[in-house]
């Protein structure tokens, strides 16, 4: 292989995910390239996600099961080490924003372009594929984007959040002049409402139950913020969420409603505000997890002609427009990160997040020195 | 011999020879014992011209033909989508799979396509061999009620596919197709099969009218060589009582200019029109008419993701039948005869044989 900037004497700390709630430190064999196509980064930033959390709490998200330990991480940065034979788009020392998900190039669903729908993807700290939380990462040198000298390694690891915005989006096909209510003012909730203003739309609204939040969203990308009132005592929930979508096209003169609603807290109220915001004709798009199964308004989805679809990842085009977002300033990454830590302090990272503080927004790890 | 290939090596120059037998290295491989190979338009241009563009090296030469199909006669370790034995329709360009196109859906249109028979460099070898090499996705299983003479039918097919989805055609359409050869008629029955109402064939030459009208009991129409574009057009509408406004789709199959011009002439306002059919690279085109109708005109290129799936289900549900189409096979040492019988516009789809044993 060519060049490579590892010695001997080298080693790959890294932070496991042995079993639910049991994290520690150990030293793993520095991954290989593993075809002619493939590149060594050495990480130097790694955000911190809910889907993380959820992994260290619960063990499993949907079908995906911890059954063996894992490298936690998947937002990431780094520097290029090592280039396979085949590599043309990178080469040694380059700084990169890396997308965690290769799929298999073969199956009908990447033969179509919608990778992010492919089965075999190896998704970084997904059971059983290992995450980027560690001196090393390999991967795809397609899957690794070159990021400008401007832009720093905090910056390009928030490229992973700021790609699912643009996928979310992408999917509901916002367009200029739009109106969007935005269910959600946390990283994703904030940062597809900037996409959102990137992509021209009119008006956006952010929605939360935290004021601070709010004024949060506010002051970065959002033109208008709606606090829900709480439910009265007694009264049905459904009655309560359809009350709230009301409100939110009054204050604001949705009139028939919004053009676009975007979900992104998959809390059930948020859900059946949405729906019931959302004008006729308009578009859905659920972006956000929650509850598995909600009660759902199935029957103003119908009448209402909407159409209603769920947004994953990332897929092709996501990761080079987030970087140019982010690159040409028109989506501000740095003012989302609240914390930072050492790798050392991988653990208390999580645990700040878990910790689900107001205060905290985006916790980042900076990688093995 | 051990993998017999019939070699072209310019303009009317080509030897029947031993080539290496195909390695599998890549784990996704399989090899494919060559059945039967059609031959193409392009076939014909090749054999007259040396190639399309990129001309065939002549020290190198190249191995022809692109249309085929076979059984599976080895897989790569990581193949599960055939065995060995299994009856296949071949897909004959794989592309690199790392590139923006291939990762976006549009893998036909990959800057590093290896497609067989196209001269480089690199070259790529072409399918009229005993052993061809080739991708698992790229080949397709048919089921035994099927010949495998069929199969090689599957790739014309493939190309009307996706011109027809290119042309978005629906159900209740008006749709017009320029050109009643192979790939006219394949666009025709594959626009039937996506819900055409009414099918228009046109062609200057009766017996391919009188052919349409056998296979595919569609409408045709002639047009006269002398009269203009607009004349033809506002002929063909009244002869079928069509008016300026009913015509949905055109799909141009011939790649004629006069037939081009008449296809955009026959539209009516917001009209489809897809060029699948190659001919002169520049040609006088109607674009006034483009933007005075608001026309929606497409390019056409190979097949894409999804084409050959949908061919395969189509011929093998018997949708479409093609045995018609197939109007000789030629032994594997006298390929060069079904070319030059093509050239000289005799039958539709002219097979040649597969090595035998």
């Amino acid at each position: 292989m060519s060049s490579a900037t590892t010695t001997a004497t080298d080693t790959n700390p890294a932070f496991v995910l042995r079993a639910i709630k049991d994290v520690a430190f150990e030293n793993r064999p520095i991954p290989q390239l593993r075809d002619p196509h493939d590149v060594r980064v050495h990480i130097a930033q790694t955000g911190i996600c809910g889907s993380d959390v959820h992994y260290w709490q619960r063990g499993r998200i949907g079908d995906f099961i911890l059954s063996s330990p894992i490298i936690l991480g998947h937002e990431s940065s780094g520097t290029v080490v090592d280039v396979g034979s085949s590599v043309t788009n990178l080469k040694v020392g380059d700084r990169v924003a890396i997308e965690p998900g290769v799929p298999c190039r073969r199956c009908d669903y990447c033969r179509a372009g919608d990778y992010n729908l492919c089965n075999d993807t190896i998704f970084a700290a997904t059971p059983p594929w290992d995450g980027t939380l560690a001196k090393y990462y390999t991967v795809a040198s397609d899957y690794c984007y070159k990021i400008p000298d401007h832009m720093d390694m905090e910056e390009a690891a928030m490229v992973e959040p700021v790609s699912v915005a643009v996928q979310i989006c992408k999917v509901a096909d916002v367009r200029a002049n739009q109106t969007i209510v935005v269910f959600g003012a946390g990283p994703i909730g904030v940062l597809s409402q900037a996409v959102a203003k990137a992509s021209g739309a009119k008006k956006v609204i952010a929605v939360d139950i935290s004021q601070a939040r709010l004024d949060f969203a506010k002051s970065y990308a959002a033109d208008e913020t709606f606090l829900p009132p709480q439910a009265e005592q007694g009264e049905d929930p459904v009655a309560h969420s359809e009350k709230t979508a009301k409100m939110i096209k009054e204050q604001f003169g949705l009139g028939e409603g919004a053009d676009v609603v975007l979900e992104c807290t998959g809390a059930e109220p948020c859900i059946q505000a949405g729906i019931n915001v959302a004008r006729k004709g308009g578009t859905y798009v659920q972006a956000g997890m929650g509850k598995e199964n909600v009660v759902f308004p199935i029957t103003t989805a119908c009448i209402r002609a909407l159409t209603i679809k769920g947004s994953i990842r990332y897929s092709v085009g996501c990761y080079p427009n987030a970087v140019h977002l982010v690159a040409t300033g028109k989506v501000d990454v740095k003012r989302l990160i609240t914390n930072r830590f050492k790798f050392e302090e991988a653990e208390k990272a999580f645990e700040l997040v878990k910790a689900a503080q107001e205060g905290v927004f985006k916790v980042v790890i900076e990688g093995v020195q | 011999m051990q993998n017999p290939s019939i070699v072209l090596y310019g303009p009317g120059s080509a030897k029947l020879e031993d080539k290496p037998v195909p390695e599998i290295v890549d784990g996704h491989d399989v090899i494919v014992r060559i059945a039967f190979v059609g031959v193409c338009g392009s076939d014909v241009h090749f054999w007259n011209h040396g190639g399309i563009g990129k001309h065939v090296d002549l020290t190198a030469g190249i191995v022809m033909g692109h249309e085929a199909s076979g059984t599976i006669s080895s897989i790569g370790p990581a193949v599960t989508c055939v065995s060995v034995g299994d009856r296949v329709a071949i897909e004959p360009g794989v592309p690199c799979r790392f590139c923006s196109y291939c990762r976006s859906g549009s893998y036909h249109l990959c800057k590093d396509m290896r497609f067989a028979a196209a001269p480089g460099p690199p070259d790529t070898q072409g399918t009229l061999c005993k052993y061809f090499k080739v991708a698992e996705d790229f080949v397709y299983k048919v089921g035994d009620e099927m010949s495998l003479e069929e199969t090689v039918l599957v790739e014309p097919t493939s190309v009307a596919v996706h011109a027809v989805k290119l042309a978005d055609v629906r159900a209740g359409e008006t749709v017009v197709v320029m050109g009643s050869g192979t790939i006219g008629l394949l666009c025709a029955a594959v626009a039937r099969a996506f819900g055409a109402y009414r099918i228009i064939l046109v062609d200057i030459l009766d017996t391919k009218l009188e052919f349409a009208k056998l296979f595919l009991g569609c409408e045709t129409f002639k047009p006269s060589t002398t009269a203009s574009a607009e004349e033809n057009a506002s002929s063909l509408r009244s002869s079928l009582n069509l008016s300026s406004t009913c015509i949905d789709t055109v799909i141009e199959a011939s790649g004629a200019a006069a037939s081009i011009e008449t296809g955009i002439n026959v539209l009516r306002p917001g009209g489809k029109y897809v060029q699948t059919g190659m001919g002169k690279p520049k040609i006088e085109f109607p674009i006034g008419m483009i933007s005075e109708k608001e026309l929606m005109v497409r390019g056409c290129f190979r097949y894409g993701a999804g084409d050959y799936e949908l061919a395969v289900s189509l011929l093998t549900r018997a949708i479409i039948n093609v045995k018609p189409l197939i109007s000789s096979t030629t032994r594997f040492e006298e390929a060069t005869e079904a070319w030059k019988k093509t050239a000289r516009g005799e039958g539709i789809k002219n097979l040649i044989r597969g090595v035998d044993d």
